[in-house]
């Protein structure tokens, strides 16, 4: 792994041959690198700027996705790496993306079909490799419990997505609490989850896939409150027959979700989520 | 995202961001192109500039046959995709928008932040008139370095 | 629609209410409001309609069924929202202090009725 120094040079050398040079196509590896650090802004200037002169390029349109998949965009990064395929059908990140949002929103077969390609084309790849391993599994497992119309998913095949956090349990994050196990989700406001769980009532594993659409959730509840004049969101509540979901924001950076069956009241949840907020709050400092 | 004047890109970044359009076309009302966004080919372009100027052009004229002023913007809905156009003044004169949107968006959305495009490039606008005005002569070679621009080519 | 007007007053006359309306979802669009008082009803349809599209994909996701009742609370306000039916929206804007339980009962009954 590369030290944080040598990676700055990298990035100094790659944005001044980027300014002599603004159709080089540099802008791949520069925001690529950008990315890997978590200066999405710059990343994503930098990928804008060579789609704008590259807009045919299928890598350009590969790497705006993957930064918009660090957002949360996961809409948005499915249309990018969809246009990657149309102009490249090849492409193998295009491919591993794509598997990867599949595979998050339960769509094991379409994940094991473009997981199948890119792994193909790299042998080598771990990621591609394990990702697919993974997906056959899970297919397999569906398979024996002869749930043929179930969306069995489990937590995400590429772990080099994950917000993995170093010195934590998080399994332990809402343990005492009511629904420690099931119904209490902790994500950041990537869409990735720090903690927690949360099944279907048919019991399939759907924790990754609602914080994957979570994140694009909490970013239209601030805007709308935002552009309504209604000052910064607090809390959304939904409630469905099947139970009721409210989510906060512990802290800028997270989301709570908390979800219960219909015969808990809403008002009752404000106060769970509430309570459980201040938990997640106190084990993120802990991990600082 | 490409413009042929460095002031829309502020305006227009920030339309494509909240109303996730997937294509965005900025013309004059003679349906020379001014900025773009989703498009791949200068082709494409060139057409969707041609058709939403007569589009534009055919609507105003219906409007004047009704004695109606012109209408400001018509819509489409197509089963993936929908069709937003509008026409704007501007300092530098009459525009057209041209949007397309899938299901990640709507119209409404749409409309709410093109109003905001058009309040943002009115504010951003340089005050004075373009220095030079596009003769029909000169119309074709004022067109290629467009394309140049907006493709980076 | 007269009667999708007197429905909505009967929304506005809760404690806290600064208007209702009801969207049409897919379009964002206004299709009859109420009272706006001060309140722009334009954006309120496109972004509600956007709100509660992108909650209808989170509930499924967690496989239940769509919502019946949205709530989003802000510092300065309240957005309340019920589906009607497959595409129209009931949703009401208020203050902080808006009586939710109320409003939410009125915003049922106008989505029973459907157009």
């Amino acid at each position: 792994m590369r030290s944080v120094g040598a990676m700055s040079d990298s990035i100094r050398a790659m944005t001044a041959q980027l300014v002599s040079d603004p159709a080089s196509m540099i802008f791949l590896p520069l925001g690529e690198a950008l990315r890997q650090r978590g200066q999405l802004d710059a990343a994503e200037k930098v990928a804008l700027a060579g789609l704008g002169r590259y807009s045919e390029s299928a890598d350009a349109h590969d790497l705006y996705a993957r930064i918009l998949g660090d957002r949360g965009q996961l809409e948005l990064a499915f249309d990018e790496w969809d246009i990657a395929l149309r102009l490249e059908p090849d492409h193998v990140g295009a491919h591993k993306g794509i598997g990867f949002l599949y595979f998050v929103a339960g769509e094991l077969d379409r994940a094991l079909a473009h997981l199948e390609t890119a792994a193909r084309k790299l042998p080598d790849d771990d990621g591609a490799q394990t990702a697919l391993a993974r997906v056959k599994e899970a297919l397999a497992r569906r398979a024996a419990a002869g749930n043929g119309a179930g969306r069995e998913t489990e937590t995400a095949v590429l772990t080099e997505e994950q917000a993995v956090v170093p010195g934590a349990d998080p399994s332990r994050l809402f343990l005492g609490l009511e629904g420690a196990e099931d119904g209490l989700l902790l994500l950041d406001t990537r869409g990735l989850r720090l903690g927690g769980g949360l099944t279907s009532p048919e019991g399939d594993d759907v924790a990754d896939a609602v914080s994957a659409h979570l994140a694009g959730v909490s970013q239209e509840a601030s805007r709308t409150a935002r552009l309504l004049g209604l000052g910064a969101w607090i809390s959304l509540a939904a409630e469905s027959p099947d139970g009721h979901l409210f989510v906060v924001a512990p802290t800028p950076e997270t989301l709570l979700l908390l979800v219960r069956e219909q015969s808990v009241p809403l008002g009752r949840l404000a106060v769970v989520a509430d309570h459980a907020a201040g938990v997640a709050r106190a084990w993120l400092e802990g991990l600082q | 995202m490409r413009a042929v004047e460095p002031w829309v890109e502020g305006p227009l970044a920030a339309f494509l961001d909240e109303s996730a359009a997937r294509l965005t076309l900025l013309m004059t009302s003679a349906g020379q192109v001014l900025a773009q966004h989703g498009f791949t080919r200068a082709f494409d372009v060139m057409s969707a500039a041609a058709l939403g100027a007569g589009i534009m052009a055919s609507t105003d004229e219906l409007a004047r046959l009704m004695d109606a002023p012109p209408f400001r913007a018509l819509a489409h809905q197509g089963v993936q995709h929908g069709l937003f156009l509008s026409g704007f003044d501007t300092p530098q004169g009459r525009w057209i928008g041209l949007v397309v949107f899938g299901p990640e968006s709507s119209l409404g959305l749409v409309q709410l932040f093109f109003q905001r495009l058009v309040a943002d490039l009115a504010k951003q606008a340089p005050t004075e008139a373009p220095s030079n005005r596009v003769l029909a002569s000169d119309f074709e070679d004022e067109l290629n370095a467009s394309l140049r621009t907006l493709f980076g080519q | 629609m007269p009667e999708f007007a007197t429905a909505l007053d009967l929304i506005t006359r809760v404690h806290g209410v600064r208007g209702a309306m009801l969207v049409s979802v897919s379009d964002g669009l206004v299709v009859a409001e109420s009272s706006m008082d001060g309140v722009d009803g334009a954006p309120v349809a496109a972004l509600t309609a956007s709100l509660a599209g992108r909650l209808r994909r989170t509930t499924e996701a967690a496989g239940r069924r769509l919502p019946t009742f949205i709530h989003l609370r802000a510092a300065t306000g309240t957005v309340l929202a019920v589906p009607s039916n497959d595409d129209l929206l009931v949703v009401t804007i208020g203050a902080p202090d808006i009586n939710v339980g109320l409003a939410r009962l009125e915003m049922l009954h106008v989505a029973e009725r459907g157009i």
